[in-house]
């Protein structure tokens, strides 16, 4: 494969053309947060929190769906994209109802972790406080949508990866949310094989199997693309 | 040096900040050679004296609660917000989603205990609850949070031992960091 040069983080590397500058980083062992990036699936740029800045652009774009090209100066952890990362983590929470400490993802959630990391040990903005349905009608899983954040992995799991495309976006704004069907109760559904990788997709206590409780979920997002790979074998 | 003065306040929660803070042990000696605790739930109910370290559990929920911490606000140099429900109004929020009207009806008319004779308690002498719960920083400036559900007793040990020994301690260098 041709490769090109580019720098990051004043390291200068040789690597390969086509991918995006989140691959890139991830193999040369640079962290960046992710939130709406799952391994397997198609990159969407949904959270915002993998941005960069790239030399003569004076914009920060995001690194999951910024494809990198030769002679790129990239930074990944400047004051600025820490500042935007910190907001991007308390607009998190402040637009719907996290409550961690009756959360069956407590301990285990990748936004808590993506709190930590970005140092956000209070909210600096009003919590919006919406009324968030709970949608417990399949008989072994819950949808809740006062801990979504709309990163949109249950989505693109289950249309591209299982193929029943239960899950869809609807509104827009903070009004958004995700819907089963034609915002239909899950339950009901006439496309879902309740094959549960909308469950390991999800990042957070969004969406959870009926089983567990409290600070008891335990996810495997990695198995997305796991079973991607061993499919490809099978044939 | 002299001794500084240092309180807790129990607002809006659960008491297990509190719980917490009991939790720091035989710690609670390096703490009363630095420091004299001059107020706390256990005492009578007089306000607030000055006070140099103040920290304070759970939520605004009341009108009581308001003029408690904008006096608190007045008389503490450093005011410390402890636990989540002071931080992020926590489980006290969750009735924030609903009307105030329907949180009272649920809690004293419908409730299945109340065998259809409940009625919402309105005496003069009882607080007011406000429409909204709110977590501290919403209503009076804070100095220091410590978030977490509640805080592990190392880490209100930890915050409170580097400010009595005036050096401002930093949660997320030593990974203290912690919601629920
Ligand atoms: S989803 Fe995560 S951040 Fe939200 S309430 Fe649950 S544990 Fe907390
Ligand atoms: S339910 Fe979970 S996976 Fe789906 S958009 Fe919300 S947070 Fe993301
Ligand atoms: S991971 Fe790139 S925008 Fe979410």
């Amino acid at each position: 494969m041709p490769k090109i040069s580019v720098t990051i983080d004043d390291k200068k590397l040789d690597v390969d053309v086509g991918k995006t500058i989140l691959e890139i980083c991830k193999e040369s062992g640079i962290e960046i947060l992710t939130m709406c990036h799952l391994k397997g699936l198609t990159d969407v740029g949904a959270c915002r929190l993998c941005l960069v800045e790239i030399e003569g652009i004076n914009k920060l774009l995001s690194a999951c769906t910024t494809k990198i090209a030769a002679n790129m100066i990239i930074r990944t952890k400047t004051e600025k994209i820490k500042r935007y990362q910190r907001i991007t983590s308390e607009l998190f929470f402040a637009e719907r109802n996290h409550v961690c400490s009756v959360c069956v993802a407590n301990g285990k959630c990748d936004l808590q972790k993506l709190g930590y990391k970005t140092e956000m040990d209070h909210i600096r903005y009003p919590y919006l406080f919406p009324e968030c349905n709970v949608d417990t009608s399949h008989p072994w899983y819950v949808l809740d949508h006062n801990r979504c954040i709309m990163c949109t992995r249950c989505v693109r799991a289950c249309g591209e990866v299982e193929g029943a495309h239960n899950w869809n976006v609807m509104n827009r704004g903070y009004q958004v949310r995700v819907i089963s069907d034609f915002d239909t109760p899950w339950g009901e559904s006439v496309t879902c094989t309740s094959c549960g990788k909308c469950v390991h997709a999800c990042p957070t206590g969004a969406i959870w199997p009926k089983a567990i409780v409290q600070g008891q979920l335990e996810k495997k997002p990695e198995i997305i693309a796991e079973l991607i790979e061993k499919r490809k074998m099978n044939l | 040096m002299s001794k500084k003065k240092i309180a807790t306040i129990w607002l809006g929660g659960c008491s297990g900040c509190h719980m917490s803070l009991l939790d720091i042990d035989e710690r609670i000696l390096d703490v009363a050679k630095l420091a004299d605790i001059v107020k706390c739930p256990i005492v009578d109910g007089k306000d607030l004296p000055e006070v140099d370290i103040v920290l304070v559990e759970g939520s605004v929920t009341s009108d009581e609660h308001l003029r408690e911490i904008l006096h608190i606000r007045k008389q503490a140099k450093a005011l410390v917000a402890l636990g989540d429900c002071a931080v992020t109004s926590n489980i006290t929020g969750m009735r924030n989603y609903f009307d105030l009207k329907e949180v009272f009806d649920t809690a004293y008319v419908n409730a299945v205990s109340n065998d259809k004779e409940g009625s919402v308690p309105d005496h003069p002498e009882l607080l007011k609850l406000r429409d909204k719960v709110v977590p501290l920083q919403e209503v009076v400036k804070v100095d220091f949070v410590i978030p977490g559900c509640p805080p592990d007793a190392d880490t209100i040990f930890y915050v409170l031992f580097e400010f009595l020994n005036d050096r401002i301690p930093n949660l997320s260098e030593v990974k203290k960091l912690r919601y629920g």
